[in-house]
């Protein structure tokens, strides 16, 4: 789709992903990133909350398998992200708008790269339009 | 002698077991029906519609509204009711929260008319009739509620004041919300009647959890024989018990049948089945990724599990196109 | 590249109640191990950028532990505890502090001094060891002004000793030197405390207001059996492995020194098997003679570290366990060989009280016999400056180090009670402190006495096997180079990564310290909303959740002590009841969830 810039928000844990890096960098390269202090912080209600507001992908960056400095935070995440995709997919929202990726970067530099590569699956999804759902009709 | 306050106590997308609820606080109705002056009960009583129209604005001091809002009449009441009425309780999983009928939003209305009308098993319709909201039937103008393309939970039409949850609610809550109206002892106003924590706080199981819940497979309750004492989570068997405001008297885990949420999310969380994710992944144990995801599939329908009686009041609210 | 700060926040706080990994316990002077183990593991891959690092890192371990780096050589003490140990192999912080060595030893050249005012009492410490400097360092830190009096021409005690296959001599010289130049360190060579005029009497004379005594163990036990001292101890070609291996650290013996000598070395523990295995880089034939048994798990077993006698098994060093010496045998004044009963027992209740076979006697010969049985102390400078009992026992308080017998005298390190380096510099810290109050009137004995908590191991999936030591073959040891290959930075990484951070939040800080969080965040739990259901006990690795029972009802609690604030269980929490008090994650997530309609 032409011109389709995906509205995406990314968590990135901050063991794992940019800690030697330049922050002020990444952000710039970034838009809309949560560092967490671990990828099993995240709740499945921040996930329902962005695709609520408009977003059309969420990305988790959490650490490497065995590598979770809370020792499993990051399966926890991916858990809760497997559990939520079947839940979105009975919302009308396609599984691969929220994902995982286990990796360590300590620079930082892949962090712009996932997003990116991310971004590019969902362009090929498409947006996920607006939900033509009334929340209320209360004046 | 100072005038019996008015109750009114209305259906709307419903299926009379909340009414029956009503009902169910035995001889007590008595003592309620001494106490107020009940002018519109569809169920019991013979009132219309143009008896509410011909009330004043706020003259009826309690309306118990059960049911959800799924065509225009259930909003054309609902409404018409809150302008009439001083203080407006949900009444039941449907107006607290949409109901199991909000399941529906998981569909598009044209899904819904299509099976309905056409192509059901049982359905004989060879001239494709589906209802419409205007026709002409021997020349004379028919008008229908107009369906709504999603199902509404009460306070996404009106202002609601108070909430009682339930499938039905049970007895007891109903008794203590209007012994507490009738006494002028209601909390806040947006308040839920009915206790605020998970139904762990007050399920006799709750103590028979081992020290580490780990789900390895899942089990449905009517594939095993679960044991009547403990804990079902324990078991293998999801129940949405830990999601669930309490209040019930745990009359399903009673009689052996795990939690399915009909009393919505519990004090101050918007979405249950957000939070029961996040939960429900913390006992989930698996091998490897593999197993993991083969796991996760073997839930049969988790998000209908999960948003059973409150689909419409979750974040996402409804299916997109 | 982070920047790492120890004040404010970020300095680690005690208390008297003290909860600790096992590990942090374990060290006699409760290193830092934790913040550091995370500190290196966050480290990056270039070797060039994470000097900057490695730096910053042992610039705080040095701050306590001036001699740090010679741990990593020779101590190891926290890996006996390490909660790692039992699943799968104690994380290798010995190699990681060597690690920390190959780069800091040389930066210590560069450091720079020690910003320290002097305006306090002269101190004089007797003896130039670990124990005595670690004194001087600290009294230096607290404003005092030590003067180390060293009866040799060089600092360092009793590491010299230490062989240079374990320990290069560079590596020992370095810190030492640069010790006492970064904090100033005023130090007298061939200064002999005891030996004539330079007594008590004449350093309290010349100004001196307390004295640490930390002259060690310079002397050699004699072999004795029974409680006979064994004869022939003074034949040609018998010696003591404490004066073979001080001949050896100052390159008085030469590499074929024992070329086609059968050597035959008496003793079991730590310094009998450095003898063994420097005699047998020298050229000899060498078989170990111990009274301890090669059962590893009996209360006998030879005291040296399981380390050390793997390398000399792959070194074709012979061991011969369970013997005793009764009889040194010569011939036309030589040393020829020793008759050895076998031992059947060594400790019982009473303690050291060995038993012997008679009937089951060996002899060994040999061409050279080193006894290797232990240290002494200088026990006639003890009498003479008055420092023992009437039982001939040192006068001395365990806990404060104060002399029984004189006040300003303080007695610490391998003299008042032999032990490793590290023990050793414990004592100097704590006479240090002990100095101190004496000299400032303050009450010896508050706050000190500190009671330790040991953490378990967070709970994991799996948890993962140490690094590989390399070793050179054993066909190549025959030199005094360093036999142990250490870490690459890498492999260092992947092992500080291992650590689980077993000991609690408050005795860490590290991601404080570089800024991955403001503060330690408290777990709040609404108790109105808890329903006791448990997921916060399932979610949480740190056994920090716990469910309680208060007022008839199950209701979750956070032991914040254990807690780490990662915030799993306030996601799983599926009531919502539980929040991270003062953080501000949610903010930023409400901020991004916002932009998300613009």
């Amino acid at each position: 789709m032409a011109g389709f810039e995906p509205k995406l928000v990314c968590f990135s844990c901050k063991f794992g992903w940019g800690y030697l890096g330049d922050e002020a960098k990444i952000d710039s390269q970034v838009k809309n990133r949560v560092p967490i202090i671990c990828s099993g912080k995240v709740d499945a209600t921040h996930i329902l909350d962005a695709f609520k507001a408009g977003a059309d992908g969420v990305l988790i960056l959490g650490c490497s398998e065995d590598n979770c400095h809370y020792q499993d935070g990051n399966l926890e995440a991916q858990k809760r992200v497997y559990l939520l995709q079947k839940v979105l997919a009975a919302y009308g929202i396609e599984p691969e708008r929220v994902k995982v990726e286990l990796s360590t970067d300590p620079e930082g530099k892949k962090i712009a790269e996932a997003v990116k590569r991310f971004s590019e699956a969902i362009k090929k999804l498409g947006p996920l339009g607006k939900a033509e759902v009334e929340v209320s009709r209360v004046a | 002698m100072t005038a019996k306050p008015k109750i009114a106590i209305a259906w709307l997308g419903s299926c009379g077991g909340c009414d029956e609820a009503v009902v169910d606080i035995n001889k007590d109705i008595l003592k309620v029906a001494e106490a107020t002056d009940i002018i519109f009960w569809p169920v019991a009583l013979d009132f219309k519609y143009h008896h509410l129209e011909a009330l004043g604005k706020g003259e009826i001091a309690l309306s118990i509204i059960n049911g959800n809002v799924r065509n225009s009449e259930h909003e054309e009441v609902a409404k018409l009711i809150r302008a009439k009425t001083r203080v407006v309780l949900a009444f039941g999983a449907c107006a607290c929260f949409g109901g199991t009928p909000g399941m529906a939003n998981f569909r598009s209305k044209e899904d819904i008319f299509n099976w309905v009308y056409r192509d059901a098993p049982t359905v004989v319709n060879p001239k494709g009739n589906y209802p419409q909201p205007r026709s002409q039937p021997n020349g004379k103008e028919l008008t229908l509620p107009e369906f709504y393309e999603q199902v509404f939970a009460l306070n996404q039409i009106i202002d609601v004041d108070y909430y009682l949850p339930g499938c039905p609610p049970p007895p007891d809550l109903i008794l203590n919300a209007i012994d507490a109206f009738l006494e002028d002892k209601l909390p806040p106003k947006g308040s839920t009647l009915a206790p605020q924590k998970a139904l762990c706080d007050s399920c006799k199981r709750n103590t028979t959890k081992p020290r580490n819940v780990e789900i390895h497979d899942i089990k449905r309750i009517h594939e095993v024989e679960a044991s009547p004492d403990i804990c079902f989570l324990a078991q293998d068997i999801i129940c949405m018990g830990i999601a669930t405001r309490g209040g019930c008297g745990e009359s399903c885990i009673n009689i052996n049948l795990p939690c399915r949420g009909c009393f919505g999310p519990v004090e101050g969380v918007k979405d249950a089945g957000a939070k029961y994710v996040s939960a429900l992944a913390s006992m989930l144990e698996a091998e490897d990724d593999k197993d993991l995801k083969k796991l996760v599939d073997k839930i049969d329908d988790l998000p209908g599990y999960l948003y059973r009686f409150s689909l419409p009041s979750s974040i996402l609210v409804k299916k997109r196109k | 590249m982070w920047q790492t700060k120890s004040s404010g926040e970020a300095r680690v706080e005690e208390a008297m109640k003290q909860l600790l990994p096992p590990c942090q316990i374990k060290c006699p002077i409760n290193e830092d191990i934790q913040r550091t183990n995370v500190l290196l593991s966050l480290l990056p891959q270039n070797v060039d950028e994470a000097k900057f690092g490695i730096i910053q890192i042992g610039d705080y371990l040095y701050e306590k532990n001036p001699f740090f780096n010679i741990c990593g050589y020779i101590c190891g003490i926290c890996e006996l505890e390490c909660n790692y140990k039992a699943k799968g192999g104690s994380i290798r912080r010995r190699l990681l502090k060597r690690f920390l060595s190959d780069y800091y030893s040389d930066y210590l050249n560069q450091k720079e001094e020690l910003s320290i005012v002097k305006d306090k009492e002269n101190v004089a410490i007797i003896g130039g060891g670990p124990g005595g400097l670690m004194c001087a360092y600290n009294l230096s830190k607290k404003g005092y002004r030590p003067t180390v009096f060293e009866s040799s021409d060089r600092l360092g005690g009793a590491l010299w000793l230490v062989p240079e296959y374990r320990l290069p001599q560079a590596i020992l010289k370095t810190t030492m030197d640069n010790l006492i130049r970064l904090a100033n360190i005023d130090v007298k060579y061939n200064a002999r405390v005891g030996d004539g005029k330079l007594t008590f009497e004449r350093l309290r004379n010349d100004g001196y207001r307390a004295i640490f005594v930390a002259k060690g163990t310079p002397y050699p036990r004699v072999l004795t059996f029974g409680t006979d001292v064994v004869e022939g101890q003074n034949l040609s070609g018998v010696m003591y492995g404490h004066t073979f291996l001080y001949e050896m650290s100052h390159g008085n013996l030469g590499p074929d020194y024992l070329q086609e000598k059968r050597v035959v070395v008496i003793g079991g523990g730590n310094v009998a098997f450095d003898v063994a295995r420097t005699a047998r880089r020298l050229g000899g034939d060498v078989t170990v003679v111990a009274l301890e048994s090669e059962d590893k798990n009996s209360k006998d077993a030879i005291p040296a570290d399981e380390e050390e006698v793997r390398g000399a098994w792959e070194e074709d060093i012979r061991i011969v366990p369970s013997r005793g010496v009764r009889r040194i045998v010569g011939e036309h004044g030589r040393f020829k060989s020793i008759e050895c009963p076998r031992c059947i027992s060594v400790f019982d209740e009473t303690g050291f009280n060995p038993k012997f076979d008679y009937d089951d006697l060996r002899n060994i010969s040999g061409d050279v016999l080193i006894i290797t049985v232990g240290q002494v102390p200088d026990r006639a400078f003890l009498q003479k400056e008055g420092l023992l009992d009437e039982k001939g026992r040192l006068a001395v308080d365990p806990f404060t180090l104060q002399s029984l017998r004189n006040p300003m005298v303080f007695i610490g390190g391998d003299v008042r009670r032999i032990g490793f380096m590290v023990e050793a510099m414990r004592e100097g810290m704590e006479a240090a402190e002990s100095i101190h109050r004496y000299l400032r009137g303050l009450d010896m004995r508050e706050g000190r006495k500190r009671q330790f908590e040991p953490f378990p191991i967070p709970y994991r999936d799996t948890y993962k096997p140490p690094t590989e030591v390399i070793w050179v073959p054993p066909e190549k040891r025959r030199h005094f180079q360093l036999f142990e290959r250490g870490l690459t930075l890498h492999e260092a990484i992947e092992e500080a990564k291992r650590c689980v951070t077993c000991g609690p939040c408050m005795s860490c800080k590290a991601c404080i310290s570089i800024g991955f969080e403001k503060s330690l965040y408290a777990v709040e739990v609404d108790e109105q909303r808890c329903s006791g259901c448990g997921i916060c006990v399932y979610a949480c690795n740190y056994s920090s959740a716990n469910l309680l029972m208060k007022d008839g009802r199950l209701v979750s609690a956070t032991d914040m002590f254990r807690c780490k604030s990662c915030g799993i269980c306030v996601a799983a929490c599926p009531s919502g009841a539980r929040t991270l008090v003062d953080d501000n994650t949610h903010e930023r997530i409400d901020e991004v969830i916002a932009s998300l309609g613009k």
